[in-house]
């Protein structure tokens, strides 16, 4: 201020109040729309890289068996077959193949598939026994990880004993708690069964704070794999 | 006294708004108590003064000169009502903010407190004023004088004026009965909380930096360039203590409208809010201490108005501070009321020092309020709580909510 | 307008040379003042000053209020101050050099603490430099009363639709082109009205050409960072009843530092105590569980 001509010293104030009225109108949006329920998208899940029970898909109204595998039953007397989500995000991106003919008589815990990971093989069993009626011809890689419960289907098969064989299957809300229990239930076998062939520190297949790595078996060698259909899944 | 059976879910359905309301203004309770004895005939004189303020000047009834333009009212009034308003701000911050929910039973008789003092306040504010019709030309815009202290000050209680009114309108709505009404307004509540903490504490400050352009007329001793931190730190346990004093009388008047829970709960909330009340006397102690280093004060102490000082200090600051201490420590009920009433008397002292009695302080006319300022003053202060009284005996504010509010939130 | 001035100042500019001392300086314009306005002002020179009180009658007169009282009169001992009825006042002093004579009235602050302080800009810094009060914007809250380090404003405590009273520099007579009041009426032209710059430079010019008769101070130059009256006297200002205590730079400076942290405090604390709701959310459950 040169003292001879006007000055203003607070000519900006008026703008100031202007702007922080601004402000605040703008935050009761900015922070409600900041709130809102979260919904991870497939690529997210990626990015987040940790495989935790609220990630998995569970549709309510499909048997999940104890080897990992649901079915479900139509209204034209046939039973979709497929792997479930939790098995594919533990093994990680694998190539299925379908291994049986239509026509052909299952039952229930003979071989319909194997599902490998560069070499690293994994059998798939079907959950229950009847006559194959149709196989996925369309199945690939890329369903069957997109969309393991519908367009990733494996067989159709028309069940024999339905009920019994699917008495013990989860569904619904107790299939929902399973698959988080069944996670709980990997992590310790991880930790024994890496701990058994590699050396070195769980920082491969482990966040910090103890989080699995989603596809954690994709790192790990054919002998877990081998441990994994042979003790976790049985 | 069962209180929760009182009829309040709602008007009775066979009455129009108005009857309920013309009702609900019919008195309840004695005329000849010893309060409304004392009261009344203050009031109406209160009354007769104020139409002579208005027919015959300001200067008419008070002491007020052209070298001390700010008095009583003012000083008191305004600067002193508004800092023990502060417990409404620091309580709500408490609970919507820190989620300290033990706190819950007393929000809404603070939220109240703290609107009415802000309304009964900025309405002896227009008393006041030399040309009150005029105060509606900074909020309409005929000028706004964005570059003044006063501005803020004057917008501020404004707006807060309406976010307790926010904060305290769920419980009109129970006493309406209006359902969806409630339900609304209780979702704005953290809204209007915040915008309510911050609004406190830039209007708590500013009431300090009114007098910041004072530098020469206020007595070195009271004015610095901290006073607007020094008022904002002693509003939070100048509230505090009014919420102590004023909880302490309502839990004894209006004891039947009070939960059986609520009254238990009330020694536990007393005993929590001394611990806060000794901590912030510690830091505002400290920082008085600091200032007056900085200020280079010691020469001033060997006066009258220095000793003075050292009474508001000591007596009126860490006395209060050690009293509130002890009674933390022992769980003593009663010192917790004593440490709350000096505390209160030591707020009014510092805002009469700062705004009045060092102000000016050499004046060569020295002012000191006239009978009619103090009867004007304690008028308003009456009449409030009247309004008070009303509320609280006609709406859920000591007493629980009804049934159906309680199941919407 | 600034045509009017420009011949104005053109007119007088040589009437003041001719007068060795003219009521009006500006021998030549000033160099900005058809492109930026500077602030008027107006140099009082107390060695001039005989205290007829003309300037008193002048603007009693020029603004409807009552003419001072003969019985009245500047008396050592006595103080006389401006008042609702008044705005501007002689008073006499005796000094280290015999028995003086001051006006005083408002100073016409460069950044007056009575402008900022009005919330409705009622007092208002005219780009002219006169600080006038504007009525009908008033709501008489006496804030510039509480401000002002002079302490000029006077209020009409008694009356039911109060104004302010305060010297305005003649403002409208000013915008007529005539000189204020006060300057007209004193007939030893101790009262000088004109550019602020050029009554400085003046000033200095009357002190440096008379040593001895003046004190060396301009009281006013850097007063309260600056007022649109300059004072000379004779003797140093404390004896003349001055202030010469007020701080050297602006008053509403002092409110700059609260102003400016409003909207800083309007971002953050709305930001700051949404986080912290959001880290106490979860709290409740302990705590009652605790007090149980």
């Amino acid at each position: 201020m040169d003292g001879f001509s006007y000055y203003n010293l607070f000519e900006t104030k008026g703008i100031e109040y202007i702007i922080i009225i601004a402000f605040l109108l703008l935050i009761i949006p900015f922070w409600t729309m900041i709130n809102r329920p979260l919904r991870l998208t497939g690529k997210i899940r990626k990015a987040f890289n940790t495989l935790t029970a609220s990630i998995l898909r569970v549709p309510q109204g499909v048997f999940f068996s104890d080897k990992h595998t649901w079915t479900h039953l139509e209204k034209s007397g046939n039973a979709r077959v497929g792997i479930d989500d939790l098995l594919l995000h533990l093994t990680g991106d694998v190539n299925v193949s379908l291994d049986v003919e239509p026509g052909t008589v299952v039952s229930k815990g003979e071989v319909i598939s194997v599902i490998d990971h560069g070499g690293k093989k994994l059998n798939v069993v079907s959950p229950i026994s009847g006559e194959v009626t149709g196989i996925n011809h369309g199945l690939n890689y890329e369903l069957l990880h997109e969309d393991p419960y519908g367009r990733g289907w494996l067989l159709s098969i028309k069940p024999t004993d339905w009920k019994s064989e699917t008495s013990s299957y989860h569904i619904a809300s107790d299939a929902t708690g399973w698959l988080g229990k069944e996670l709980d239930r990997f992590r310790d076998f991880l930790a024994v069964s890496a701990g058994k062939y590699i050396h070195g520190s769980p920082a491969v297949y482990m966040q910090d704070g103890g989080e699995l790595v989603d596809h954690p078996l994709s790192s790990m060698p054919e002998e877990v794999w081998s441990d994994f259909e042979k003790e976790f899944l049985k | 006294m069962s209180n929760t059976d009182y009829t309040l879910t709602g008007k009775a359905p066979s009455l129009s708004t108005w009857q309920f309301l013309k009702e609900e203004l019919k008195p309840k309770g004695k005329w000849l108590t010893p309060f409304n004895v004392i009261s009344l005939p203050i009031m109406l004189t209160g009354l007769i003064l104020i139409v002579i303020r208005f027919w015959k000047g300001i200067g008419s009834i008070t002491n007020l000169t052209q070298e001390v333009p700010w008095g009583l009212w003012i000083g008191f009034d305004v600067v002193t009502g508004v800092a023990f308003a502060g417990g409404a701000y620091v309580i709500t911050f408490m609970v919507y903010i820190l989620n300290m929910k033990q706190y819950h039973s007393i929000v809404r008789v603070t939220v109240l407190n703290g609107f009415l003092a802000y309304v009964f306040y900025a309405g002896a504010l227009l008393l006041d004023l030399g040309r009150p019709w005029n105060v509606i030309n900074p909020i309409i815009g005929n000028s706004f004088g964005t570059s003044s202290v006063l501005f803020l000050v004057a917008w501020h209680f404004l707006l807060y004026m309406i976010a307790e009114l926010i904060e305290f309108s769920p419980a009109v709505a129970e006493w309406l009965g209006a359902k969806r009404a409630r339900k609304i307004l209780s979702g704005m509540t953290l809204g209007a909380v915040i915008f309510g903490i911050t609004l406190s504490t830039l209007h708590q400050s500013g009431l300090g930096a009114l007098f910041l352009m004072a530098k020469d007329k206020i007595h070195p001793l009271w004015y610095s360039e901290f006073i607007p931190i020094m008022f904002f730190v002693s509003s939070i346990f100048a509230g505090l203590s009014m919420v102590i004093f004023e909880g302490s009388i309502s839990h004894k008047v209006f004891s039947d409208q009070i939960s059986e829970k609520n009254h238990k709960a009330h020694n536990r909330i007393l005993h929590g809010l001394s611990k806060i009340c000794a901590v912030a006397l510690f830091a505002y102690f400290t920082l008085n201490v600091l200032v007056f280093v900085h200020e280079k004060r010691w020469g001033l102490l060997n006066s009258p108005l220095g000793y003075w000082y050292l009474t508001e200090m000591l007596g009126f600051v860490l006395l209060p501070m050690v009293l509130f201490f002890i009674s933390y420590r022992k769980q003593n009920i009663l010192l917790i009321r004593i440490a709350s009433l000096v505390t209160m008397i030591g707020i009014i002292i510092n805002r009469l020092n700062v705004t009045v009695i060092g102000f000016k302080w050499d004046a060569a006319q020295h002012y000191y309020p006239s009978w009619m300022e103090i009867t004007v003053t304690l008028a308003v202060i009456f009449t409030e709580i009247w309004i008070f009284r009303w509320i609280i005996t006609r709406m859920p504010v000591l007493r629980d909510s009804p049934a159906w509010a309680k199941e919407q939130s | 307008m600034s045509i009017d001035r420009r011949d104005f100042f053109k007119v007088l500019g040589v009437t003041g040379v001719t007068l060795a001392t003219g009521k009006r300086l500006g021998a030549e314009p000033a160099p900005d003042m058809d492109s930026r306005e500077e602030f008027y002002g107006m140099l009082y020179d107390s060695t001039r000053c005989v205290g007829c009180q003309g300037c008193e009658f002048a603007c009693a007169e020029a603004h409807a209020l009552p003419a001072p009282d003969f019985e009245d009169l500047p008396v050592v001992g006595t103080e006389r101050k401006a008042d609702e009825t008044r705005r501007t006042v002689i008073n006499v002093y005796n000094t280290s050099k015999g028995e003086m004579y001051v006006k005083r009235q408002c100073m016409h602050c460069n950044d007056p603490a009575c402008a900022a302080a009005c919330l409705t800009k009622a007092m208002y810094k005219t780009t002219d430099g006169s600080v006038i009060w504007r009525g009908d914007k008033c709501m008489g809250c006496r804030y510039c009363m509480v401000s002002c380090p002079f302490d000029v404003p006077k209020f009409e405590y008694f009356s039911a639709n109060p104004k302010i009273e305060k010297c305005d520099m003649c403002y409208e007579r000013v915008r007529e082109g005539k000189t204020p009041a006060c300057a007209e009426g004193c007939p030893t032209e101790a009262i000088v009205f004109g550019s602020r710059r050029e009554l400085l430079s003046e000033a200095r010019k009357r002190i440096h050409d008379n040593p001895g008769t003046y004190h060396d101070y301009i009281y006013g130059e850097h007063e309260a960072g600056g007022t649109g009256y300059l004072y000379l006297s004779a003797v140093p200002f404390e004896e003349l009843d001055f202030k010469t205590t007020l701080q050297k730079s602006s008053y509403p400076a002092l409110t700059k530092g609260f102003l400016y942290a409003v909207p800083s405090i309007f971002v953050l604390w709305p930001a700051l105590l949404l986080g912290l709701q959001q880290a106490t959310k979860n709290n409740n459950h302990n705590e009652e569980e605790d007090h149980e």
